[in-house]
């Protein structure tokens, strides 16, 4: 099963912290947007290994766009 | 036997009653998926402890008697945890359960007499709406409450004063009653599939012809996530079932009592030392409030409200040493933490909650202010902030200040911070206060300096900011080691419990609206 982390504001992406194939626990902060002057964790959701990262550094993204892929 | 023909018909009415709506009327509510009225109540309350008021009961149209067993609600009180509370429960098997004189006599019976005797009340709400034609007409909507006239019994149904703690779930369709009940309610819970909304969209489809589904008016999602009307989500009756118990352990049966101390799970504040690894060390950085409430309180203590509505504030019931709290906290992984409207409305309802059932209220700062721009104005957001604070002035349970990174501005107060008579008050040392986030502050000061000047003009406001010159003039009670912070949370518990009052509240908003 896969599953999409999205994005939960609008902003920019300021850290990738996960690599394709990396093993993650819930909780574990996958990507770091940055707004409104703050850097904003985004954490997965459940245990699974990366799939997919469908952002850059510095991508300006929208709230709901999605992030990672697990699965 | 003796009177054997009057025992028996006697035996025959009560299994009428028992047979609610009849077998047809049964299946297709079990092919819906949904238990009955009599189903439901088996599983809520502890086994045979119904106590049913009005079984025979009916409607009171002529020619009715009959296809009304108990008139489509039954009621009365029950056990639950071994402890008694009233129940009424809507029997969608007659007639939908829709609402009509006698049918109303029954709940307000119930209602009153919980307030009477000090009992909550579980409701398990499920209605088509008002009953016709009973309620049509000049005299259908003045009997609408149940007798009418000059007496006062529409009030028994409009009205709540917090005495004691009033719970709903919502099984199916929930149309009229089930939600003027649910907007009363200290508690709501939403069984996923189910409806609530004022009027069913087939009403609708006829007299404006809408297009939307009951879903759209009153499913889970509308109320979880944009009205927060309801306060938790069942993923079926029997998780629905398990919500309102373990809402009910951290409640006191009346306004007059302490909710019940409980056993302090093994292993509770163990991760206590741990909980600098949390907060971060860049003060930009946003973690998860969550992580700090689950550190703090007792192991699985936490019973989230409203968590899916007004993200950038958390309200949660928990326990610390055993004893019920309420944390308000603000969650920094949301928009930073800074509260939008939905987050004040939300604060409003826990705050209410907490007074008027005896439960001390932490709150957790970390916010750099209000939500703000044109959208917060077009909601009000003013208003918000001050009804808000208008709610916390009249708290009279106490009141447990924590500034655990930023606390700015009007939010600071609204968080219950320095000058809003918080009855214990302290920061961590990464506590920070001022007028504005010195970023934004510094944007407004110095924002027609060069980068470099600007930069180190905020560096010099951001030390500014630092807790400890509130601490000296004694605006806080202590600057404390975060690692300290449960042991801290336990004295003041102890202190309160101690006290003269033993933290019962004067409940001065136990009048407040119920819903916002």
């Amino acid at each position: 099963m896969r599953i999409e982390i999205a994005a939960p504001m609008p902003g920019t992406v300021a850290e990738i912290l996960v690599d394709i194939g990396d093993k993650v626990e819930i909780d574990d902060e996958l990507v770091v947007i940055e707004a409104m002057k703050m850097e904003i964790p985004v954490c997965s959701t459940t245990k699974g290994t990366i799939y997919d990262i469908r952002v850059k550094l510095k991508d300006k993204i929208e709230t709901d766009q999605v992030l990672v892929v697990l699965e | 036997m003796k009177f054997e023909h009057l025992l028996d018909e006697l035996v025959s009415k009560r299994r009428k009653a028992l047979d609610q709506g009849g077998p047809d009327k049964i299946q297709k509510q079990h092919e819906k998926g949904r238990l009955t009225a009599r189903e439901r109540i088996d599983r809520l309350l502890d086994k045979d402890s119904l106590f049913e008021f009005g079984m025979l009961a009916c409607s009171d149209r002529p020619g009715m008697e009959e296809k009304t067993p108990a008139d489509g609600i039954v009621t009365g009180f029950g056990m639950i945890n071994g402890r008694q509370v009233g129940i009424i429960a809507n029997d969608f098997t007659v007639l939908a359960s829709s609402n009509s004189r006698v049918y109303s006599k029954k709940a307000k019976y119930i209602r009153e007499q919980v307030v009477e005797k000090g009992l909550p009340l579980v409701w398990l709400g499920e209605s088509g709406g008002g009953r016709l034609p009973d309620l049509q007409g000049a005299r259908g909507i003045a009997t609408l409450a149940g007798e009418g006239g000059s007496d006062r019994w529409i009030f028994s149904q409009y009205s709540h004063s917090r005495e004691t703690p009033w719970t709903i779930g919502i099984m199916g369709p929930g149309n009229g009653v089930p939600m003027w009940q649910a907007c009363l309610s200290d508690f709501v819970v939403q069984v996923k599939g189910s409806t609530l909304s004022v009027s069913g969209a087939r009403a609708l489809q006829k007299s404006i012809a809408a297009t939307y589904t009951d879903e759209d008016m009153g499913g889970w999602k509308i109320h979880a996530e944009h009205t927060g009307i309801t306060d938790k989500v069942a993923e079926d009756e029997e998780d629905c079932f398990r919500i309102i118990k373990t809402f009910l352990d951290y409640m006191p049966s009346n306004n007059t009592e302490l909710p019940p101390r409980s056993s302090v799970s093994e292993g509770s504040g163990e991760t206590m030392d741990s909980i600098l690894d949390i907060l971060p060390e860049k003060r930009t950085r946003a973690y998860n409030m969550y992580k700090i409430i689950r550190a703090v309180a007792d192991i699985d203590s936490i019973f989230d409200l409203k968590e899916s509505f007004g993200k950038t504030l958390i309200t949660c019931l928990a326990r610390i040493d055993g004893y019920v709290v309420g944390f308000v906290a603000n969650q920094p992984m949301v928009n930073g933490g800074a509260m939008d409207t939905a987050a004040l409305e939300k604060m409003m309802s826990f705050l209410c909650l907490c007074d008027s059932f005896n439960i001390p209220l932490i709150f957790l700062h970390d916010t750099p202010g209000f939500l703000v721009g044109r959208e917060a104005e077009l909601k009000k957001v003013g208003a918000k902030v001050t009804n808000a604070l208008h709610a916390l002035a009249q708290v009279s349970v106490p009141k447990i200040s924590i500034i655990i990174r930023k606390s700015y501005g009007q939010a600071s107060a609204n968080m219950c911070g320095p000058g809003t008579g918080p009855d214990f008050v302290v920061s961590w040392p990464t506590g920070e206060a001022g007028f504005l986030d010195p970023e934004a502050a510094a944007d407004v000061v110095y924002g027609a300096l060069p980068d470099e000047e600007r930069h180190n003009l905020t560096q010099e406001m951001l030390k500014d900011s630092s807790m400890y010159p509130l601490a000296q003039e004694y605006f806080i009670h202590d600057v404390i080691d975060p690692r300290q912070t449960r042991k801290y949370i336990c004295n003041t518990l102890r202190l309160i419990r101690k006290s003269k009052t033993r933290g019962i509240g004067k409940h001065f908003l136990a009048n407040w609206p119920t819903k916002f």
